[in-house]
């Protein structure tokens, strides 16, 4: 059997329509992961550039809530992250 | 025997000789305890994000080899008394890619 992804089919609303503050949108993150799938670059400590787009302006690691990527490649930034940090890149 | 990678960063203010002295002297510590280096790589000199001891930039050397335990024993051991290295790294791999070389474009433009 298939399982349905219910949460990504719903249709997105606008959050203005909301009754209370409280009450949580619909609408929901349903972006691809950017480092999974075919094509995708290789996560390493040598390569700067990809990391630096993961790393705010003060040097932090940015959650996988904002920048969408899968958890399991999110483990893997942060400890390419901090090696690459211990070598003074970031 | 695993594949690993060694990247030293050296002090800034070292000449030619002294730099190619220290990259064969790691060179011969892996080949001594019966290592194989399949690749060594000469970044240049770059600058850090932040201040390291001090200083503002250094030399970096990445070594690609083959090795056991008692060979990252020995590097680790060498370059924690060396006075003239600032930072040392050690990462283990299951595959060596020894194709694709980060740091290369940033030497070539620097010469021209």
């Amino acid at each position: 059997m298939k399982r349905r992804n219910n949460k990504l089919n719903k249709r997105p609303q606008n959050p203005l329509n909301k009754l209370s503050l409280f009450q949580k949108t619909d609408s929901r993150f349903s972006k691809k992961c950017p480092l999974s799938g075919k094509g995708a670059p290789v996560i390493d400590y040598k390569n700067i550039k990809l990391l630096k787009r993961y790393v705010s302006d003060t040097d932090k690691i940015m959650p996988s809530r904002i920048t969408s990527v899968s958890q399991n490649k999110q483990r893997k930034l942060t400890s390419e992250i901090k090696k690459a940090k211990i070598l003074g890149f970031i | 025997m695993n594949f690993y990678e060694h990247t030293l960063i050296t002090k800034q203010d070292l000449s030619t000789p002294e730099l190619n002295n220290i990259e064969k002297k790691y060179k011969d510590i892996i080949t001594n305890t019966e290592g194989k280096v399949i690749k060594v790589e000469k970044w240049g000199l770059l600058s850090f994000a932040k201040k390291i001891r001090a200083y503002n930039k250094g030399f970096y050397i990445h070594y690609k080899f083959e090795a056991e335990n008692k060979t990252l024993n020995e590097i680790k051991r060498n370059s924690i008394i060396d006075g003239s290295l600032l930072r040392h790294l050690t990462v283990k791999y299951k595959k060596l890619d020894t194709e694709t070389e980060y740091f290369k474009e940033n030497n070539e433009k620097k010469k021209q």
